[in-house]
C-alpha cells in the first residue's frame, strides 16, 4: 500500500458499484450531514482541507468554489469531467467502474455547496463500460429518493445528467468541455470571463475532475483536519496514479502525498519489466516533463517534490520507461497525437502542432536537419502561455521536457538517420503478475 | 472611467472597453485579424498581443479588459518577437497565391507581414494542402488555403445575418470553413458581407473574380438605390490614369465592384447583396437619344415640343420618379411641378424571390428616394381624372397601359424600353452615378452621391431639363 | 430518426428549459447507434425536433471522431497506438491486422464485416494493449487473442 487510502478503502468484487454495496460502506450518510450545513460552510470546509484539483492544473478547488456568488438569482451549474484523454490517465474510470455512487454523493454535496440544480457528468465517448456503471448507478439514486426532487425528504432539488463526449481530447479542457456539453464543437474559449462567472449557457459553472470530486464526501464526512492528517502539509490528501508502460503490476493505485517515488516503483509496482533499468517516467499524464531515473531518486511523491525537480503532479498518469527505449520515437507518438487533437482554433497550435509533427515525422524517416532540434523548441515555447486553451503548452512541456534530458538521441538520430537505440518503444516484458487491481 | 497606460501614456478607457478598443480609439495601433468591431470577440488569431510592463509574456489585447491602473506595451521587443512568430505561423501553410489572388493591395496579411516580420519562412516542410475554389453558393468562392481561420464570416453569419449559414467542419490544421448543406447561405441576402470582412484572399466575390487588381480602381462614395434604407456604397471604377486605351471601352468605364461605405447612422459596415449588383441596374441598356413619337430628334426640337405639350394642357398629370435626387425632385417643383397634379410613383417593386423586408437593412419599399419625394408631392395614390389631357412620366415603372386614352405622354427616362418610342416627347435622362446628389431615406437621414462617369452627350440632367421645361404659371402655385 | 424521438422526449424531460442544443450530442449518438451513422435525412429531422442550425450538426459530425455519416463494417475495429500501447507492441499488433485483413487502417474489408483504425489513447493503459470492437475494450491484448477474436466475430 503506497501510504494511507481515502478513496480506494474498500476491495473491488462484482458488486462494489451498486447502490447496496456502497451503503454497506457507510454510503450517503455523509450527504444528510451536508445538506444540514449552509452551502458557505461547506466550502470553507473544502477550503481548510486544502484539496487541489486532480484533473492536471492542481487548482485550489475551494477558491474556484467561492467565485461562484450564492443567491445572486441565477442558475448555477455543476459539472464533473470525466473526459479522462490524458495519455497514460485511467484512474477515473476507476472510480465510474467501482465506486460511481461515491462520485454521486460527493456532487450532491457540491451542488448543495454552490446552489446547484441541475449537474451533469461529461464523460468520454470511448468509456462505455464506465458510463453504463455510472448510468446504472444514477438510475439506483434516482430510485432510491437520493436524486430528483426533495432527495432524502429535505428541501433540495437536484438533477444530473450523464452526457457523452465523441473523442476529442481537448473536450477534457473545461471550457471545451462546457462547450460540448453545449452540443457544439469543442472549441475552448478565452479567459476571461472565467467559468465560474460565466460557464455553461453563460451561467455560473465549476467543472471539476471525477477523482477531485470523489474526495469531497470524506472532507465533509471526517472534516478538514483529518483530511490535512494525510499526505504531507502542503500537499494533503491522495492521488489515485495511474500506472503503466513497463512496468510490472501496472494499474491505479491510490498513493498517499509525500511518498517516496522510487519505493513506489520498484516495491509497490514491481519495478521495470524484463529486469531493464529504468531509463525515465512520464509523472502525470505525457503533458507532463519526463524525469530520469536519477532524478527521481530522491523524490516523495507530491507538488512540491515534483514541481522542484522541474515536472509535476499533472493527471496522475505516470508512465514508466525502460532503458532501451528510444525517446525520438516516443515523442514521434507523442506529437502525433497532439497534431490529431488540436481543436483547430488559434494560431500557434493549430499551425505549431502540425509542423511539430511533421518535424518529427522527418527524423524518424532519416530526414531529419541539424536545425530541426532547435525548431522543435522554438515552437514549443511560441505555444507556452500564448494559446487558448493550455493544449499548445502541453505539447510544448512534453517537447522541451525530452529534448532537454535525451537531445544526444535527436542529434544522434539526425545525424546517422536511424535511432541510437534500434528505434524500438517495446521492451520485452514479462507477462504482469498482478496489478495494482484491475 | 478606468485610466490605462499604452506606452506610458495616459489613457482614459470606457467602463466596458478592452485594451485593444481604447488603443485603437486613442491612435495607438494593434494589428488584428479575428477582431472585428461589429461582431463578438474570438481570440484565435493571437496576433493582437501586448505586454503588462513588468511582466514577461504576453496576452491579446482584445480579450483584456482595460482595468484602471493598467500598464500596457503595444510595441516592445517581447510584443514585435510574438507578432513577427504569429505571422510565421499564419505563413507556414498559407499559400504564396498573391499573384493571383484578388485580395492583393488590400489584404491584411500581406500588410501585416510587411510591417511585422518581412522575412521569409523558417520552414522547409510541404504545406498543408486544402480545397482551392470552392464554391459557396453562386456568390462566393472559398480558398481553404488562404483561410486563416479567423472565423469572422462564421460568426457573421450567426450574429448579424443570423443565417447561420458557414461553420468549420473538422478540427485542427485541417479545418475547413464551410457553407451549411442547406445551401442557406445562397439564400442569405447579406452573404457577400463575408468578403469585406475576410482579412485575406479566401472568400473572393465570384462576379469581381480575377476581373482587375484594386490598385487599377478607385472608390466613389454614392447611395445604393435598391430600397428606401439608402446604404452608403463605394463604386469602385478605373482610376482615370488607368484607363487605358488598349483595354475593352467598355472597362474603362464600368462599375468594378460595390462595397459598403461604413456609416453608423444608417447601415454600419454591411450592405445587402443587391447593394453589390448596382451595376446590374445602372449598366442597362441605356436611352441615348431625344424622340419625338420613336423618331430621333434633336435636344431642342424636343424641348420646343415639350414646352408646347405643357403649355396646352387643361389637365397634366406628372408622375414623379421615387429615384430622383433631392435636387431633382426641387427642381421639378420649382420649374413646373405647380403646373401638375403630381403622384410620386415608385419606380421599382419587389421582383419575385427578393427579400422584402427585415430586421437588419432591407426595406420594402425598394425606391431610393420615396420619403423627400413625399414630403414634396404628398403620398396619394396615382390617378386619372376625367379629362387628363397630359401625362409627364418621369422615371421607369410605370405600365404605360394604365395611361388615360387620347393624353399625351412626356417621358423622362434613362434606359432603353419600348415605352420610350410610344412617347409623345421623349428625353433620355443621366442616372445616379453621371452626377452629384442627395437621397433622403426612410427615416429621413439625408446621403450623398458623387459622379462615377461622365455622361453621353445626347443624355440629360432631369434638373437642367425641368428648368428649361419651365413655362409661366397660368395657376398659383 | 422520428421513430427514436419518444426517447428523445424523455431525455428532454429531464433536462433543464432551453437545453434543446445540448441534446444535440446524446441525439446523434442514438441516431449512430440505430441506423449506424447519421444520414442526411437523420440531421433535416434533428433540426426540425432541436431547433437548432443545420451547419451547428454538420459541424459536430466532422469535429468528434466517434461520429460518422457513412456506413462502416459490422465490426469496428480500433486499435489504440498512443504512448503506452505502442510501448507494449500495439505497433506490431496493428501491422498484423492489417495484414490478416488486408486493410489499412481507415478502410474497410470487402465483405463488409470489419473496418479497422487506429485511436488515440482510450484510457486503457493498464492494460495495454487494448483494442476496441464496436462499444467493447478487448485488454491485455497479445497477436493469439486478437486472433482468437476475431475467429468470433460473424
Amino acid at each position: 500500500m503506497p501510504g494511507r487510502q481515502l478513496i480506494m478503502t474498500f476491495p473491488v468484487t462484482a458488486t462494489s458499484h451498486t447502490l447496496a454495496d456502497y451503503r454497506a460502506r457507510g454510503g450517503y450518510q455523509t450527504l444528510g450531514k451536508a445538506l444540514a450545513m449552509a452551502p458557505q460552510d461547506v466550502t470553507k470546509e473544502v477550503s481548510a482541507a486544502g484539496l487541489l484539483g486532480h484533473g492536471g492544473a492542481a487548482f485550489p478547488v475551494g477558491r474556484k468554489w467561492a467565485v461562484v456568488k450564492l443567491d445572486d438569482g441565477q442558475p448555477h451549474y455543476l459539472c464533473a469531467n470525466a473526459d479522462e484523454g490524458e495519455p497514460g490517465t485511467f484512474k477515473d474510470r476507476w472510480i465510474l467502474e467501482h465506486s460511481p455512487h461515491l462520485l454521486i454523493e460527493s456532487m450532491l454535496i457540491t451542488a448543495h455547496a454552490l446552489q446547484v440544480r441541475h449537474a451533469f457528468v461529461y464523460i468520454r465517448g470511448e468509456f462505455d463500460l464506465p458510463y453504463r456503471r455510472l448510468a446504472g448507478a444514477i438510475e439506483e439514486a434516482y430510485d432510491a429518493g437520493l436524486l430528483g426532487k426533495g432527495i432524502l425528504g429535505r428541501p433540495f432539488d437536484c438533477d444530473i445528467n450523464v452526457i457523452r463526449g465523441a473523442g476529442s481530447y481537448v473536450c477534457g479542457e473545461a471550457s471545451g468541455l462546457l462547450a460540448s456539453v453545449e452540443g457544439k464543437r469543442g472549441y475552448p474559449r478565452n479567459r476571461p470571463p472565467r467559468l465560474t462567472v460565466k460557464g455553461l449557457y453563460q451561467r455560473p459553472t465549476v467543472v471539476n475532475n471525477v477523482e477531485t470530486l470523489s474526495n469531497v464526501a470524506g472532507i465533509i464526512a471526517n472534516g478538514a483536519e483529518a483530511f490535512k492528517k494525510v499526505g504531507t502539509p502542503k500537499c494533503p490528501g491522495t492521488q489515485l496514479v495511474s500506472i503503466s508502460g513497463h512496468i510490472n503490476r501496472p494499474g491505479v493505485y491510490e498513493v498517499e502525498y509525500g511518498y517516496p517515488l522510487t519505493k513506489f516503483l520498484f516495491e509497490d509496482c514491481g519495478g521495470v519489466t524484463g529486469g531493464k533499468k529504468l531509463k525515465c517516467i512520464v509523472p502525470g499524464g505525457i503533458s507532463t516533463k519526463v524525469l530520469t531515473a536519477a532524478e527521481c531518486e530522491p523524490l516523495t511523491y507530491d507538488k512540491q517534490s515534483l514541481e522542484g525537480a522541474g515536472s509535476s503532479i499533472g493527471s496522475g498518469g505516470m508512465i514508466v520507461i525502460a532503458e532501451g527505449t528510444c525517446m525520438v520515437r516516443l515523442l514521434q507518438v507523442m506529437l502525433r497525437f497532439y497534431h490529431h487533437e488540436s481543436c483547430g482554433q488559434c494560431t500557434p497550435c493549430r499551425e505549431g502542432m502540425g509542423w511539430m509533427h511533421r518535424i518529427i515525422d522527418r527524423i524518424v524517416a532519416g530526414e531529419g536537419r541539424p536545425e530541426d532540434i532547435e525548431r522543435l523548441i522554438e515552437i514549443s515555447k511560441l505555444n507556452d502561455g500564448t494559446t487558448i486553451c493550455g493544449m499548445g503548452d502541453a505539447a510544448g512541456y512534453a517537447t522541451v521536457g525530452i529534448l532537454a534530458k535525451y537531445r544526444d538521441e535527436f542529434e544522434y538520430f539526425i545525424e546517422h538517420k536511424r535511432s541510437r537505440l534500434d528505434g524500438n518503444l517495446e521492451v520485452p516484458s514479462v507477462v504482469p503478475a498482478e496489478a495494482g487491481t484491475q | 472611467m478606468p485610466e490605462i497606460f499604452i506606452n506610458g501614456q495616459a489613457v482614459q478607457a470606457t467602463a466596458e472597453e478592452t485594451v485593444l478598443q481604447a488603443a485603437l480609439r486613442n491612435g495607438f495601433f494593434i494589428p488584428y485579424f479575428c477582431w472585428h468591431k461589429s461582431l463578438s470577440i474570438a481570440g484565435n488569431c493571437r496576433i493582437c498581443v501586448v505586454q503588462q510592463e513588468g511582466k514577461d509574456w504576453v496576452e491579446i489585447a482584445c480579450n483584456m479588459p482595460a482595468s484602471e491602473g493598467l500598464k500596457v506595451l503595444t510595441d516592445s521587443e517581447l510584443v514585435r518577437a510574438h507578432r513577427k512568430a504569429t505571422l510565421q505561423f499564419i505563413t507556414l501553410n498559407h499559400p504564396v497565391d498573391c499573384g493571383i489572388c484578388d485580395k492583393a493591395g488590400e489584404c491584411t496579411l500581406q500588410d501585416y507581414h510587411f510591417e511585422y516580420n518581412g522575412e521569409r519562412s523558417i520552414s522547409r516542410d510541404s504545406k498543408v494542402r486544402s480545397t482551392k475554389f470552392v464554391p459557396l453558393g453562386k456568390r462566393i468562392v472559398l480558398d481553404n488555403e488562404r483561410c486563416i481561420l479567423c472565423s469572422r464570416c462564421v460568426r457573421f453569419t450567426r450574429e448579424i445575418s443570423k443565417s447561420n449559414a458557414l461553420g468549420i467542419k473538422e478540427r485542427g490544421d485541417v479545418s475547413v470553413v464551410r457553407a451549411a448543406e442547406d445551401a442557406s447561405f445562397d439564400a442569405d441576402p447579406y452573404s457577400d458581407n463575408v468578403i469585406d470582412i475576410c482579412p485575406v484572399g479566401a472568400l473572393l466575390s465570384r462576379s469581381f473574380l480575377h476581373k482587375t487588381r484594386v490598385w487599377y480602381l478607385e472608390p466613389t462614395p454614392s447611395v445604393c438605390p435598391g430600397c428606401a434604407r439608402g446604404c452608403t456604397v463605394e463604386i469602385w471604377h478605373r482610376k482615370p490614369e488607368w484607363r487605358l486605351k488598349a483595354l475593352d471601352p467598355r472597362q474603362n468605364t464600368s462599375i468594378a465592384r460595390v462595397t459598403p461605405l461604413e456609416n453608423p447612422a444608417v447601415n454600419g459596415p454591411w450592405i445587402c447583396n443587391k447593394g453589390r449588383d448596382l451595376a446590374q441596374i445602372f449598366e442597362r441598356p441605356r436611352a441615348l437619344q431625344p424622340m419625338r413619337k420613336g423618331k430621333p430628334v434633336e435636344l431642342a426640337d424636343a424641348v420646343e415640343a415639350a414646352q408646347a405639350l405643357i403649355a396646352d394642357a387643361k389637365h397634366p398629370v406628372a408622375l414623379v420618379s421615387s429615384w430622383g435626387s433631392n435636387e431633382e425632385l426641387a427642381a421639378f417643383r420649382k420649374a413646373i411641378g405647380g403646373r401638375f397634379a403630381a403622384f410620386v410613383k415608385p419606380d421599382h417593386v419587389a421582383v419575385p424571390g427578393e427579400p422584402i423586408e427585415d430586421d437588419l437593412l432591407i426595406r420594402a419599399d425598394k425606391n431610393p428616394n420615396t420619403a423627400a419625394a413625399h414630403a414634396l408631392f404628398g403620398a396619394d395614390a396615382i390617378r386619372f381624372d376625367a379629362g387628363t389631357d397630359l401625362v409627364l412620366v418621369w422615371g421607369e415603372g410605370f405600365e404605360f397601359g394604365r395611361l388615360p386614352r387620347g393624353a399625351k405622354v412626356i417621358f423622362a427616362n434613362s434606359y432603353l424600353l419600348p415605352e420610350n418610342g410610344h412617347a409623345d416627347v421623349f428625353f433620355p435622362i443621366s442616372i445616379q452615378t453621371e452626377r452629384a446628389g442627395h437621397y433622403t431615406n426612410f427615416e429621413g437621414t439625408v446621403s450623398a452621391f458623387e459622379p462615377c462617369f461622365a455622361k453621353a452627350p445626347a443624355v440629360i440632367d432631369a434638373e437642367a431639363l425641368f428648368a428649361t421645361l419651365a413655362v409661366e404659371d397660368k395657376v398659383h402655385a | 430518426m422520428k421513430h427514436l424521438i419518444p426517447e428523445f422526449d424523455r431525455w428532454k424531460a429531464r433536462f433543464p428549459a432551453g437545453f434543446e442544443s445540448s441534446l444535440v450530442m446524446p441525439c446523434v449518438r442514438r441516431i449512430q447507434e440505430d441506423r449506424g451513422y447519421v444520414a442526411d435525412a437523420d440531421i433535416d429531422g434533428l433540426v426540425e425536433y432541436l431547433g437548432v442550425p443545420r451547419i451547428q450538426i454538420e459541424e459536430v459530425l466532422s469535429f468528434y471522431t466517434q461520429f460518422r455519416r457513412k456506413p462502416i463494417g459490422r465490426w469496428h475495429i480500433q486499435c489504440c497506438r498512443n504512448v503506452t500501447c505502442s510501448m507494449v507492441s500495439a505497433e506490431r499488433l496493428i501491422d498484423h491486422l492489417a495484414k490478416k485483413l488486408g486493410v489499412a487502417p481507415g478502410q474497410t474489408t470487402a465483405d463488409g464485416r470489419f473496418t479497422l483504425s487506429t485511436a488515440e489513447c482510450l484510457g486503457s493503459c493498464g492494460t495495454a494493449p487494448v483494442v476496441m470492437v464496436n462499444d467493447a475494450y478487448h485488454e491485455n491484448m497479445t497477436i493469439a487473442k486478437v486472433d482468437a477474436l476475431l475467429e468470433e466475430l460473424k
